[in-house]
Formats: C-alpha cells, structure tokens, sequence
C-alpha cells in the first residue's frame, strides 16, 4: 500500500533512512547510558546510584559495608503490649520539626563570604568594656587568665547507638577539668551558620563568642572527642603573653614541610582580641560548603604534603594559611609541642599503665598526656576510620585513666582501666579534713580566689 | 546486507510479487558451500562474544556489578555481627571486674551506716575558712553552691536516654555558668549498696567532707532541666534553715502523701545537721531484704504510695514525719516557685508563656525547672508515651535554649526544631548587645566576700 502512494524509490529510500536512523538511535542511546555511567549525569545520578536505590528499596541496611567500620543497631523483634512507652522502638525523626519558615536568606553567591561585618576597633571596644565593667575582669589572677572551652556535638542523636554516651563521658571529663581549673564551658549545639557546617561550624561560633564575652581573654576549642587526661596540669599562661594562638605543632613541618599534620585544630587557644577576628576572616573563605569547599580542597591537597583527596577542612587551611602568610601571622603563633595540648591517641593508649607506674600527673607531656584526642574514631557517626572496638575500648581507658584522678581526691579509684566500678582506695576518716588528697586537686592553688585587699 | 534486500525488492517489484523471487532467494542460500555456513556461524558467534563481553564490561563501569560480591556479603555479614556484639557488651552492666564477686546484701540485722561518725563538723569546717581565706564560703555575697548531678555508668538502655542526658547536662552547664555555680557530674556508684536513686546520699556526704568551702549542695536529677535561665535562688530566705525542697505542708502532714515533697531537687546546707540528717536518712537505702522491708513500711504509712522498694523520697517524708520535731525547724518547704516543677502542667504552655511572661519569674508562669518525673528515658519503659515525654523534654530544653541564645541573637525555629535563625543581625558594635542581653549582669552584686 506505501508503494503504491509513495513509489517504490521513495520507499526503498524510506526504509534505508529508517534502517539509518534506528541504528543512530541505538548507538545514541548506547552512548548515553555509557557516559551516564562513567562521567554521571549531575541530579539525573549514575546506575550506580539507581541500583542503590533499588536495593534499599528492598533492603533496610546500606550497601557501603566495609571491613572494621559499620555500626548498626540490631533491629529489636520483640513487640511488647506497650509500645507507646517503649523507647528502643521510638524514631525521634518524628517529634523533630522546624517551624518559623525554613528558608535560609540566601546568600548572594558573587558576593564574597565573610563571617560578619569587618570589626576594626575590637580592641579599644574591649578595653573600654572592660575599664567600665570592674566585676567582669578579664584576667582572675595576674598570671590567670579568664578562660572559656567550647566544644559541641550536634543537636540530633548521634547514628552511633552509642554515641551519645561517649559524648556524655566527654563532658563530663571536660566538666571535671574546668570546675579544677576555674575554667567555664560553653557546649554547643547550635549550627550558627548553615554554610560553614561540619568541621568549619566552629568559626561563626567561636567569633559569635570572643564579640559577646569580651570579659573572656583565651577562648578554648576542643573536639568533643578530645578528652583530659592529666587533672593536675595548668596551661602555662605567662608563656603565651606575647601570643594569640596556641594550637599543637611543630614549626618546621608547618613552614618548611607544609604537611597538613603539622598542627591539630581539635585543640587550641585563641585571644579574644583584633587579631584573632582578622585570622578568622582570612581563615573562613574556604569554608563554605558546596563547590568553594571543594575547589578549595583540591588546591589544599595540592599544596600540603601527605594531604588525601578531600573538601576543605579548617585545619589543612590553617596549615595553608600560616605556610603561605608567615610573615602576616606567625609572629603570634605559638606552635606548642612541649606538652600535649592535643595527644595523638595511637601514641599514647597503650602506655597508660607505664605511665602509672613510673610518673604521675602534672607534667602534661609524653609522660603523662594533658589531651588525649581521638582523632579519627567518630564515635557519633556510623563510619570511623579506626576499628570500632579499638575506638570504644581505649576511650574508655582513656576517661578512667582521667576520671581515676578526680576519684582519687574522694578516696576512690576505677578497679582497672577497663572498668566502670570503682573501689575505695582510702577510708573513710573521723577528721576528714586532716585527710589531704595525694595530688592536692581538692584544693589547688590554681583555683585560690584573690582576696580584696580591702 | 541492505543491497541484498534492495535487489530483492528490486525484483519483486518488477515480476509483480511472484513466488519466484523467493523461491529464488531461498535457493540461492541453499546453493551457498557448506564450508561457508559455518564460517558465518562462527563469524555470528564472534560477534556476539565480543558483544557480550563489551556489555559486561560496560556494566560493570557503570553499575558496578561484581561477580565476586558473594564473598564480600559473608565477610560483611561476619563484620555486623563483630560490632553488635561490641555494642552489646558495652551496653551491658558486666564488667571485668566482676569475675570472682558475689553480690552480697546487708541482713535485716545489721545497720548500714555512711561513714565513721563526725559530731564537730560545724567547728572544724569554720577552723578551715578561717585558715583558707583564699576558699571562702561566699563569693560576692552568694553563697558558694555546688550542683550535683548524674547518671550510671553504663549507656542507657536505648541511644536516646543517652541524647537526652547529654541535653539535660548542657542545659545544666547553660543555668550554672550564668550563675556561677560548680557542676560534680557523678558517673561512679561509690556504695554498691545504695546504688540506683539512693546513690546521691553517700555522693553528698562525701563531697560535704572534701570541699568545705562550699556552702550548699544542691542535688538535681537527670531528668529535670532548667526552664527559666535569669531566675536565682533567694538563698537569703534560707538564712536560718539547711534542707530546701520543693513540697506543701499540707501534703507532707495533713495528707501523708508520699508525693508531698520532692527530691529530685533539693538543697542541703554543708552543716553537722546535715550529717546527721544523712546518717538518719540512709538506714533504708540498703540493697535487698532492707530495702525491701523498708518499701513495705513506706507503703502502709505513706498516702498513696504503690507498692515498691524502699526510694529516697518516700524514706526522708517518712523521716520527716515520724521525727517531726528533730527535723522539721531546719527544713524549709519551698512552693513560691518551682525548684521541682511537674512537667506535665507546664510543657503544654510554654508558647503562652513567651507570649505573656519574661523569664526570672521562677513561679508557674516561668518555671524555674522542669522536672520530667516518670519519663525514664534512660531505661526501657516509662510511665508515659514515649512521644509525649520526648517530644516535652525537646521543648523544655529549646524553651531553656532560647533564653540562652538570645544574648548570641539567635532561637530556636520552633520548640521541637533543632535547627536555629538568626533574630539579631551582626553589627560592628556588639557591645551594647551584650550589656543589654547578658543573663549575668543582670545580677549585679557587690565584690564584698563574708564569712
């Protein structure tokens, strides 16, 4: 019937183009489903991820199961008559809401990000608060300065079932610490700054804090897991008076090796003064999520040595800003090794019971750690880059060998660095007061008030 | 190929359909050589390898099918099952240092007692002040407090317990840093035997006799967050007394109710009558046939009370009660604002209250504290819905939130919202901020120090 309407040139012409056009169609479409998979098709996403989807449709686990690094919750199957009350089966996505109109402001991505406006008389601003405000002195004691750690988790429950409770640990330990020292805490669990979430969240929160304390003079970050393991060691002050950032690193392998290990960020000391608003406004750029943080990550693992290929992180930009600014800002950079101010936790873990046996605390350094900083272990999320027992196990070891310190001053101690029971170590007395604690933490000169000399 | 069917249809067209044409066309395959065929089978098969192969292996570019993932499920399986029992053993109450104990209790026979008995405390704490002036008792006229709190040393029964302790614990350092009071977080049983809520009795003592230099102890549970964050305790009211709890007396002796007094919050003075009253309170906090015995006694005397082992609240009404007239002239009970406040009356109103009140106010238009009795969240079951108690407790402590972030210029999106906006633009000149929104120069007092 085409023949007849069309001719049968047309027709054989027809068909070739058909023939032509079809296998086009094919080899496209070949092409396509091939690049989609290698290059990715941005929100279209990749086969890949489709098969993901599917098998989580199917099943409730992940797919990213990998040797040493999975934490999940075995699935109770046992129902009980009342659910309503039975907390192991409550989901808390399901009270969580936001209110209020969720949308951000949006911020103008050709305008450059700042953390703020541009402060340029922070110290005489401070200065005179403090001239008018007497009872809000910045220093306690002329050596002591006015000091506030701040640390933070998020304000959800950690992925981690347990999780929470070694954060709860880690307070607690920093809590001790600081009522010790006469140091006061801030934890954090508020994202300032939806941007600069993740490890950067601590810049708008640590200048949100120096701008609304100014009676505070050292500002203190620590990591959440970042716990105190030496009670009795006081941060030597006087040798930072000319300083206003102590972090803990080595200056050749910041300046000469530019090796993004060379400090930690989990751990330092920040002046509330002019100069550590403006390292926090050079500090930030490479701070805010989505594409800056990744171009900025490339350049970071181009420029340090050893660094993996990752987004922006705040301490390979410090790494980065002190190796390419030294004159700007390494004259008030302290890079403190003597003690540590943030201790490696592969290093020192093991060595605790040498360490009570030879030494005892009060010195800060390798024999007796201030810090024992569990970088790497992520006890609140699901993946960590170190076995999951070795993690939880050691942190233990790590808190008891802290908290053995407090307890001694009350006459108790762990039964072993494994243990949470702990055992009288020392009788109770008639005459309590006669009994003196063995490390003299109940009543340090540390915390003395300076009395009026009125 | 395409020629091929050209020319047929070529043909086909010019003989006008005949059967010819294929009868031609079939013909000819048939005269194709043998030797041929094959080798187009053969060519045919290569193809479709080498297609196949090329399909795989674009698959497995793309997809990332692989063929070994059998042997990657058994290891992933053995890997889950490695870290369960880890969690597993955290979360449970064995330790390796129970191995060779027993767990003995203390006969209905024997008296239980904290301590060796102090009778001079009142002198030898004053001789103390006086030889440690650099450890007063009263710093800028307050009182020195201290706040102990806690929880055992073991994760919760659920992940969420844990969360909420870690909220609760942060809304305490929140209230306690604006006011200047030190924190003790207790994680340790220091007596077996008066583990579990009876546990704070030998924790007080203890801390009494070490830090003389503290002039209140104030007890907190827990589960009872701060809601009002300017209010301070009038610690000038209890001049003249040394226990303050939260009560009514006509609950406590009209009614003999057990609920008549709480102590989930509550302060004693570090005072010889303080000892005392400890030394008289714990007899019945004994684990096992004590406390049991004890519980029994509670119930029969007390208004209301269900049967249950001996609790430290029940024992002090009790106490209180029978020894009246010892006890009860140094005992002040607190109602004009809500040292312990039942959550259930007050969490429910919290957007009225913003509305309509301002916090320091302490009373039941701004309570002081939120108390979630029976809430348990730290163990498997409560006494109530798990979404009501959560979903109050995530209010309470982002109602607390809110008074805290304001001096930041910041709240909550909603009292269930984790998540924060900003309600104060950043400004070249924070300081007047701060003058007009700090919680603590809102007490101002003088530097004066008093013994």
């Amino acid at each position: 019937m085409l023949e007849r309407c069309l001719g049968s040139r047309r027709l054989r012409q027809m068909q070739r183009a058909c023939r032509r056009g079809s296998l086009t169609f094919l080899c496209l479409f070949l092409t396509v489903i091939v690049l989609r998979g290698t290059i990715g098709a941005g929100k279209f996403g990749t086969p890949e991820q489709d098969l993901n989807e599917i098998r989580q449709q199917f099943y409730s686990r992940g797919r990213r199961v990998e040797p040493h690094r999975v934490l999940e919750e075995v699935q109770s199957t046992e129902t009980n008559n009342n659910n309503n009350n039975n907390y192991a089966t409550f989901d808390i996505s399901k009270i969580l809401k936001d209110e209020e109109g969720g949308d951000d402001e949006k911020r103008d991505p050709n305008i450059p990000y700042t953390l703020g406006p541009k402060i340029s008389d922070w110290d005489e601003q401070r200065s005179e608060w403090l001239k008018n405000n007497p009872d809000y002195p910045n220093f306690i004691r002329p050596n002591k300065p006015r000091v506030l750690l701040v640390t933070g988790s998020s304000p959800k429950p950690c992925e981690n079932p347990v999780g929470d409770h070694y954060l709860l640990k880690s307070i607690k330990n920093k809590i001790d610490y600081c009522r010790l020292h006469g140091i006061e805490i801030f934890y954090n669990m508020a994202l300032l700054d939806a941007e600069m979430a993740g490890f950067w969240a601590k810049l708008p929160l640590i200048r949100k804090l120096l701008l609304s304390h100014p009676e505070v003079e050292f500002l203190w970050w620590m990591d959440s897991d970042a716990m105190f393991t030496d009670m009795a060691f006081e941060v030597p002050w006087e040798r930072y008076k000319d300083h206003n950032f102590v972090m803990h690193g080595w200056n050749e392998m910041i300046y000469d090796e530019k090796n993004w290990i060379g400090l930690n960020t989990g751990s330092f000391l920040l002046r509330n003064c002019q100069w550590s608003l403006d390292i926090l406004d050079a500090w930030a750029p490479m701070g805010p999520k989505g594409k800056i943080r990744d171009e900025a990550g490339k350049v970071l693992t181009r420029e340090l040595k050893n660094r993996p290929v990752f987004e922006a992180d705040d301490q390979s930009a410090m790494v980065y800003l002190l190796a390419t600014g030294k004159e700007q800002w390494g004259g008030k950079v302290y890079l403190e090794n003597h003690y540590y101010l943030h201790g490696y936790w592969g290093i020192l873990v093991d060595r605790y019971e040498e360490m009570i046996e030879n030494y005892h605390p009060g010195f800060g350094d390798h024999r007796w750690p201030l810090v024992t900083h569990f970088v790497g272990c992520k006890p609140c999320g699901k993946f960590g880059d170190y076995p999951v027992e070795r993690c939880l196990k050691q942190m233990d070891r790590a808190y008891n060998f802290g908290d053995n310190q407090i307890l001694q001053m009350y006459g108790f101690t762990h039964k072993s660095l494994a243990s949470r029971r702990v055992k009288r170590v020392r009788n109770e007395s008639s005459n309590p007061l006669d009994v003196k604690d063995e490390l003299g933490l109940l009543h340090p000169a540390f915390k003395a008030i300076k009395l009026p000399t009125s | 190929m395409g020629q091929e069917n050209n020319l047929a249809q070529k043909r086909t067209t010019s003989t006008g359909g005949l059967p010819t044409t294929t009868i031609t066309s079939s013909s000819r395959n048939r005269t194709l050589p043998r030797g041929r065929q094959i080798q187009k089978t053969f060519n045919n098969i290569k193809i479709t390898i080498l297609c196949g192969f090329v399909t795989i292996l674009v698959l497995r570019g793309t997809i990332g099918v692989n063929l070994g993932s059998s042997q990657n499920d058994a290891v992933n399986q053995n890997v889950i099952e490695e870290t369960n029992r880890i969690l597993a053993e955290i979360r449970s109450d064995s330790d390796p240092s129970d191995r060779n104990q027993t767990e003995t209790f203390l006969s209905l026979n024997e008296t239980y007692a904290l301590g060796p008995k102090i009778r001079n405390w009142d002198t030898e704490r004053k001789k103390w002040l006086t030889d440690n002036p650099e450890y007063p008792n009263f710093v800028r006229g307050k009182p020195r407090i201290l706040l102990l709190t806690g929880s055992p040393p073991k994760p919760c029964d659920n992940p969420i317990g844990d969360h909420y302790l870690l909220k609760s614990i942060k809304n305490k350092i929140d209230y306690c840093r604006l006011h200047g009071i030190e924190i003790v977080y207790n994680m340790a049983h220091l007596d077996m035997e008066l583990a579990g809520y009876w546990a704070k009795l030998p924790m007080i003592r203890r801390l009494m006799l070490s830090h003389p230099e503290v002039e209140w102890i104030w007890w907190m549970d827990s589960d009872a967050f701060f809601t009002d964050m300017v209010f301070e305790l009038p610690m000038n009211k209890y001049n003249d007394y040394n226990l303050v709890l939260h009560g009514y007396p006509d609950l406590l002796f009209e009614q003999n109710s057990w609920i008549a007094v709480n102590t989930g919050s509550f302060l004693f003075r570090n005072c010889q009558w303080s000892l005392d009253l400890l030394d008289a309170w714990a007899p019945m906090g004994p684990k096992g046939p004590i406390r049991e015995e004890a519980g029994k006694i509670l119930t029969a005397n007390l208004k209301g009370r269900p049967a249950f082992e001996a609790d430290d609240q029940s024992a002090l009404i009790y106490l209180l009660l029978s020894k009246k007239d010892k006890w009860m002239e140094k005992v002040f009970l607190e109602n004009s604002f809500y040292l312990h406040g039942y959550w259930a009356g007050l969490v429910d109103r919290y957007e009225e209250m913003m509305e309509k009140y301002h916090p320091g106010l302490g009373d039941e238009r701004w309570p002081f504290v939120t108390h979630f009795v029976g809430c348990k969240p730290c163990g498997s079951y409560g006494d109530y819905p798990v979404e009501r108690c959560l979903s109050s407790m995530e209010r309470a402590f982002n109602f607390a939130d809110n008074q805290v972030l304001k001096l930041y210029g910041f709240r909550h999106r909603g009292l269930l919202s984790p998540k924060i906006k900003r309600i104060r633009n950043e400004t070249v000149t924070p300081l007047e901020f701060v003058d007009q929104f700090d919680i603590r120069r809102q007490h101002t007092s003088s530097v004066e120090s008093r013994n």
